[in-house]
């Protein structure tokens, strides 16, 4: 949305780290993320995992979330090496001004550059929502900084057009406060995106408000994990491959027995058949030095070709001949199919 | 492009005026006719992209507007009609007049048009004169352009009107800026262009894109890239005629599907702004001229029908039609990135379903003909206009529609929670896990939709893609306790070429090299041209943790290639994490293991049985899945939920000639009794052979000689007793140096027999160089494992006498194949897997009527070198050595080549068969027939026997001539082998060039004949035999010689 050039790395990206050291520093379990749109913030929480089991997206927009929706599937090596810890991602059509029960219980909401995309009187039903019905540990909102505007080039009105109002830092705050003061949450204000110089003291281009709910209010039930949405539409839902899944577990303890027994008997095998060469490389006068692995299993061709695996064909070919010797009865020469000579010269033209 | 564009602003005060008189202002003439040289140049570069076939088609067809000369008196209709005829004359002449022309088809067309030009001109005679000199040099668009403007604005001022329709028609063409007959000229353009596109093999393009196009020329620097190569070809005439003007301009057409001949008076109202006809007619029209092209004679009539299946499934579409539009941003928008946002914001008028490639928008649906949208470009709030015409109506099944079609499938196949590894989609969550291996074995589908002669198709292979829970890192760890001192060289066996897929995205990449020298804690530079190092990389942007600091880099180097754009080229080299690169493929230990393979082979081998339920389960699994549903019925696909079953044929079995003995080869092709039975067709007498091997193999060595001398009588071979050369040890350097002596101090041996132990390539290779290069002389090399088990020895030993009595100049069997003073040559390309050395080409060519004598050639090139040039050499030789055998040339050639990708038939079509062709005159008044087959084994497309509703093998022989057949070739899929094990693979023929005018029932037997002639094995083999000994020769070129083999040995099978 703004000048790319202004900031380096590009502003979202540092809004979203700013996100990433949270969960880094906080460790939630249960993330959402609210407008997440074409989802990008929740593919770099998705790598960026930390302790976070649960993430979902809500957005508006349906089209949005299935454009990239399955960038956040599992890659294929999450099920070479699937993780010690279950994650589960979520995506929801929904409305942040609509009391969805599924939502309530998160360790973490985000509601990055959003809530400037909502009208004044909704912004009022967004707070209660978010603070009153959801009552997250910890939500983290991003909005632009009205003051630093003025810095930003060729800029008029507002930043986007679909942006209702963009406030200033005091705007914001009190707005914010407000709702600390209504729903037992403390706020801590940063932002990103710090302005050169001598303009410093607008701030920084998106402000961050973080909040945290005090201790002791602790209304929110918790024991809603089972509950199925009813306002919000599911659109996607995966499941990643974890060792907590009893069945995958299972699956790859076996195998890493069978091949640690696997490599067991070779390495016996290999001892085994070490001696045996030199015996054989003593009787022969040989220096023992070369120690062939016989192994009579691998089989080879007898043009000795590269393709060390016997044509499967060749093998069983042989078994016949072997059959066909014992009968020897059956003629094998069939008659000559009556000899009309074909002659294509003819059919040429 | 850009330069284009100060002309024509230049020009814009120019057109103003001619606006006024009822031109729209908004679609200046001469910015059209800037276009046209701007496409002209396109088609050169652009071509090759999309379609390269019309290319050199186009200057043909450029030429047929030519006769307008004709024309001129008559009516427009009368024009259109008689364009082909005179066409054709024009050319001639055109051709001989300018002979540089025909090099450039751009140049064409700028002659063309100027013709078009002078005819008409009448009524401002020196302006045509001038045109006509400009356009032949056509090189330069500039200037030409300049000048042509001159003329049109005095001859707009000329033409009165509706009376002389004709003749502004003309101008139009040429000149383009003239309103009023740039109209008329539009009708010429289509005419023509209409009835010429048939032939040239674009049919669905040839005629709509006329006015859209021209507009596209004009605006925007996107003018070249897109779908439509041959449309734009054709484009450039019509355009001229002006975009506007073209409904009207239908009507006059050849076949005028929408007869509305506007005269030029009612015409410039109505040009203006709608240059699209009523859509139903122009569909008709498209539909009509795809109707036309004539589907090529491909299909044989010989053995006997069978009803067989094939991994094909009809797609149905339910859409009428899919409408293609022009999409023009003014002023200009550079940024696809910003071009797409900018479509993507106007969803509510285009709909959700869009496939749009920055200019071209194809839609299911259709809009007004000509759309302006706004938006406001973001970085200057620029409001851009946004045009958006109706260029086409496609038949939904048309080429151009395909690309998205397939985006549309791969996204169905995510949908389904498939997962994208190289090409194909695999699904993890069936994987079977090999613990013993530490590998799995993903199941999955290789899909694509594909028009072939029977319509559109999903074609389903099944896939599938063995992957290991190691890292690269693990490997290496492994490697290094097993062998510290040539750590790196075993790591470089091991790595490179091996496929690695990252743990941080979904991608694939070779290992093309190991830089030793690097480790995670260098730096790099990122795009923005900050410095990072590998480890706060991948910590930043994936959150992982780098464990090993000191580990070695994998390097990726990309293939060169060019985007859609024609611009950007990747470059430069890919570093990667060992730890964080997962291998896939075999391990290469696993390959050598028997068993292990057997466990593996269990899973990947299925059996047709197998395989159609495979296939059936994902359709299955599509049709139960709303959203992979929805996902197709956007572009109104179905897919059926069968799987297609027709009607194949089965070749008679062929008659196996020996010496004496003759008979016709059992169903199931194998006559591994018969040949040790009877007398081969030749066996040379072995005088003078000698026997090498370790005094720990004497027993078996003895054995195997009493063994070869009982066996060999039945054979017809005469054997005598060899020389024995025990050797002290099995070193390597010790067979070396017994046999150099060996043959240097009898130089009369006639074959070289080696006893080896054990699994060794290094002496493997160094008997084969001995013997193959530095002193030539047939040699085998027999594995003492082979020979150890006293039970199957004679039939071992049966097999290796054949094989010699092959290597040393003798001939086993033959067929009859009824085609006189025929050569017959088989060529293969051997690529070395880690891409380090040259690749090399096999040539087999053969020197009698029986084809039982064969001429071998091998070339080396350089990765990037054309085969072509070793190609030559070798044909030459063998056509020389043909003629010292026969005291004659072949009068016919068939060429079996194999290693051809679809990509490349092209580029084999246009410029090795030109080079062939030149090779034969290098003989004086020698003019061959000559067949060029492609073969091609790596398909995938399957075969099914199909019996009381079970899907199986089927028999040898099988061929399949029609339906998944390749529209614009003549091709087939022959099954020559017999399948013992999984699925029927057929390989796929193509024949691309056939001056033998052999018949499809010829090329199809002719085939399957040569088939049965690899006298290593006996029966039947999947390629023509010629194909696999050229395969064989390569290979072993390739792998264990480095070097070209003697040329004495060049009338042997000695690489048997």
């Amino acid at each position: 949305m703004e000048t790319p050039s202004l900031f380096s790395p590009p502003l979202y990206m540092q809004r979203h780290q700013f996100v990433v050291e949270f969960v880094k520093s906080c460790d939630p379990r249960k993330v959402m993320d609210l407008g997440c749109a074409d989802c990008s913030l929740l593919r770099k929480l998705k790598f960026h995992r930390h302790g976070i089991e649960v993430l979902v997206g809500v957005d508006i927009d349906c089209a949005a979330i299935r454009q990239r929706a399955h960038a956040l599937a599992p890659l294929s090596s999450d099920y070479l090496q699937p993780s010690p810890r279950p994650l589960t991602i979520e995506l929801y059509q929904g409305s942040v001004t609509e009391r969805e029960p599924y939502t309530r219980g998160f360790d973490l909401v985000t509601c990055i550059e959003l809530i400037e995309h909502l009208e004044l009187w909704e912004v009022e039903r967004f707070s209660d929502v978010v603070f009153g019905y959801m009552t997250p540990c910890a939500v983290i909102i991003s909005t632009p900084n009205a003051e630093f505007n003025p810095l930003l080039p060729d800029l008029k009105g507002f930043r986007h057009n679909d942006h209702k109002f963009e406030w200033t830092r005091t705007e914001f705050q009190t707005w914010a406060l407000g709702v600390c003061r209504q729903y037992g949450y403390s706020a801590d204000f940063t932002g990103v995106g710090e302005a050169p110089d001598p303009d410093r003291g607008v701030g920084f281009c998106s402000q961050i408000g973080v909040f945290r709910r005090h201790a002791d209010v602790s209304n929110a039930p918790m024991n809603n994990t089972l509950q199925e949405p009813t306002v919000y539409r599911l659109l996607y839902k995966v499941v990643y491959p974890s060792l907590c899944d009893n069945n995958i577990f299972q699956r790859i303890l076996v195998s890493e027995v069978l091949y640690m027994a696997e490599s067991l008997k070779r390495q016996w095998l290999v001892d085994k058949q070490g001696k045996q060469t030199d015996f054989t490389s003593r009787v022969h006068g040989l220096p023992s030095g070369e120690a062939l692995l016989d192994d009579s299993r691998v089989e080879l061709n007898a043009e000795r070709n590269a393709i060390m695996l016997p044509d499967e064909n060749e093998v069983e070919e042989e078994d016949e001949v072997e059959k066909d010797e014992c009968e020897e009865g059956e003629s094998a020469l069939r008659p000559m199919k009556d000899g009309a000579e074909e002659d294509w010269e003819t059919e040429l033209g | 492009m850009d330069p284009s564009r100060p002309p024509g602003a230049t020009r814009m005060p120019w057109l103003q005026p001619a606006g006024g008189r009822g031109f729209p202002a908004d679609q200046p003439p001469v910015g059209r006719v800037r276009g046209l040289a701007v496409a002209a140049e396109e088609l050169d570069a652009g071509r090759g992209r999309g379609r390269a076939s019309e290319t050199p088609a186009l200057p043909y067809r450029r030429g047929i507007p030519l006769p307008a000369t004709e024309p001129r008196s008559l009516p427009p209709v009368g024009f259109a009609r008689g364009v082909p005829a005179p066409g054709e004359e024009q050319r001639l002449g055109r051709a001989r007049g300018f002979l540089l022309s025909s090099l450039l088809p751009p140049v064409g067309i700028g002659r063309g048009l100027s013709l078009f030009v002078e005819p008409p001109a009448e009524p401002a005679p020196p302006v045509k004169r001038e045109t006509v000199p400009l356009p032949a040099p056509e090189a330069t668009p500039g200037p030409q352009e300049v000048k042509r403007e001159e003329p049109p604005l005095p001859v707009q001022v000329d033409v009165p009107g509706p009376g002389s329709s004709l003749l502004s028609m003309m101008r139009g063409m040429g000149i383009e800026p003239a309103k009023t007959w740039g109209r008329g000229a539009v009708s010429v353009g289509r005419g023509s262009v209409g009835e010429f596109a048939p032939p040239v093999g674009s049919p669905s393009v040839a005629g709509e894109e006329t006015a859209p196009e021209g507009v596209m020329l004009r605006g925007t620097s996107f003018v070249g890239r897109g779908l439509i190569g041959a449309g734009r070809t054709a484009m450039p005439p019509v355009g001229f005629g002006r975009g506007p003007t073209v409904s009207p301009a239908l009507a006059p057409g050849p076949d005028a599907p929408s007869a509305i001949p506007v005269t030029p008076k009612d015409a410039p109202p109505v040009s203006a702004d709608v240059p699209v006809t009523p859509g139903s007619s122009q569909a008709k029209a498209e539909l009509k001229m795809e109707a036309a092209c004539e589907p090529r004679k491909k299909a044989g009539t010989k053995g006997n029908p069978v009803v067989i299946g094939s991994n094909y499934i009809p797609i149905h579409c339910k859409n009428e039609a899919v409408f293609q539009y022009h999409v023009a941003f003014t002023p200009n928008v550079e940024s696809l990135s910003m071009r797409f946002g900018m479509m993507r914001d106007h969803r509510s008028a285009t709909g959700e379903v869009v496939a749009f490639d920055g200019s071209i928008l194809y839609l299911p649906k259709r809009l007004e003909e000509v759309v302006h949208l706004k938006s406001e470009r973001r970085t200057d709030n620029q409001e851009i206009d946004i045009k958006i015409q109706m260029t086409k109506i496609l038949p939904p099944h048309s080429d151009l529609c395909i690309p998205f079609y397939n985006v549309v499938l791969r996204r169905v196949m995510k949908i389904l929670g498939l997962k994208l590894v190289g090409r194909n989609h695999y699904d993890p969550n069936s994987a079977v896990v090999l613990g013993k291996h530490r590998l799995q074995v993903w199941p999955g589908y290789a899909t694509c939709i594909k028009r072939t002669d029977g319509g559109l198709y999903l074609s389903v292979d099944v896939s599938h893609k063995v992957l290991r829970n190691d890292s690269v890192l693990d490997v290496m760890n492994v490697i290094y306790q097993q062998s510290r001192e040539s750590f790196q060289d075993e790591c470089t066996k091991e790595f490179i070429g091996a496929i690695v897929i990252t743990r941080y995205n979904n991608r694939t990449y070779r290992v093309d090299d190991i830089e030793w020298s690097k480790s995670p804690k260098d730096a790099f530079t990122m795009a923005d041209g900050s410095k990072m190092t590998f480890i706060d990389y991948y910590r930043k942007n994936y959150g992982i943790t780098i464990k090993e600091v000191d580990q070695p880099m994998l390097v990726h180097r990309p293939k060169e290639r060019s985007r859609p754009g024609g611009k950007q080229v990747i470059t430069g080299e890919i570093l990667l994490l060992p730890e964080l690169s997962f291998m896939t493929g075999i391990p290469e230990k696993m390959r050598k293991d028997f068993r292990a393979m057997k466990d593996l082979t269990m899973h990947i081998n299925v059996s047709a049985e197998q395989h159609t339920h495979s296939i059936k389960q994902l359709l299955q699994n599509i049709s139960t899945n709303p959203e992979a549903l929805h996902e197709l019925s956007r572009w109104g696909l179905e897919i059926s939920p069968e799987i297609l079953v027709t009607q194949g044929r089965t070749l008679p079995m062929e008659t196996i000639c020996l010496q004496s003995a003759s008979f016709i080869s059992s169903p199931s092709v194998d006559w591994s009794r018969e040949v040790v039975r009877d007398s081969s067709i030749s066996t040379i007498p072995l005088y003078c052979w000698a026997v090498f091997y370790p005094r720990r193999a004497a027993e078996q060595a003895e054995e195997l000689v009493a063994m070869f001398g009982k066996v060999a009588g039945p054979m017809g071979m005469r054997l005598d007793r060899p020389i024995r050369m025990e050797l002290r040890d099995d070193r390597t350097e010790t067979y070396v140096k017994s046999i150099h002596s060996q043959l240097t101090s009898e130089p009369n041996v006639q074959l070289v027999v080696c006893i080896i132990t054990g699994n060794r390539d290094d002496l493997y290779s160094a008997i084969k160089k001995l013997c193959c290069v530095q002193s030539p002389c047939p040699s085998q090399a027999i594995n003492v494992r082979t020979i150890a088990q006293p039970q199957k020895l004679r039939s071992i030993a049966q097999k290796i006498l054949l094989q010699i009595n092959c290597k040393v100049g003798g001939e086993l069997w033959t067929v009859s194949v009824p085609l006189k003073h025929l050569m017959v040559i088989g060529v293969d390309v051997h690529h070395d897997t880690s891409k380090k050395s040259r690749s090399v080409m096999g040539f087999v060519a053969s020197l009698n009527s029986l084809l039982t004598r064969w001429y071998s050639r091998v070339t080396f090139q350089m990765p990037h070198e054309e085969i072509i040039n070793g190609f030559r050499v070798c044909l030459l030789a063998a056509l020389q050595k043909y003629y010292e055998v026969n005291h004659s040339f072949p009068e016919k050639i068939v060429i079996y080549r194999d290693g051809v990708s679809d990509g490349q038939l092209k580029t084999v079509e246009l410029y090795e068969i030109p080079q062939i062709l030149k090779c034969f005159e290098t003989f004086p008044n020698y003019e061959p027939k000559m067949t060029f087959i492609v073969v091609q084994k790596r398909i995938n497309t399957t075969l099914y026997s199909y019996e009381g509703d079970r899907f199986g093998t089927p028999p040898p022989g099988t061929v399949l001539d029609h339906t998944v057949t390749n529209r614009d070739r003549v091709d087939f899929y022959l099954m020559a082998h017999s399948i013992r094990q999984g699925c029927g693979f057929p390989t796929h023929y193509i024949s691309i060039y056939n001056t033998a005018n052999l018949t499809p029932d010829h090329l199809q037997r002719l085939t399957f004949k040569m088939c049965h002639l690899y006298w290593n094995w006996p029966g039947t083999v999947r390629v023509p035999a010629p194909c696999k000994y050229a395969h064989k020769l390569a290979f072993l070129s390739g792998q264990y010689l480095h070097s070209e083999p003697a040329i004495q040995l060049a009338e042997k099978l000695f690489f048997l």
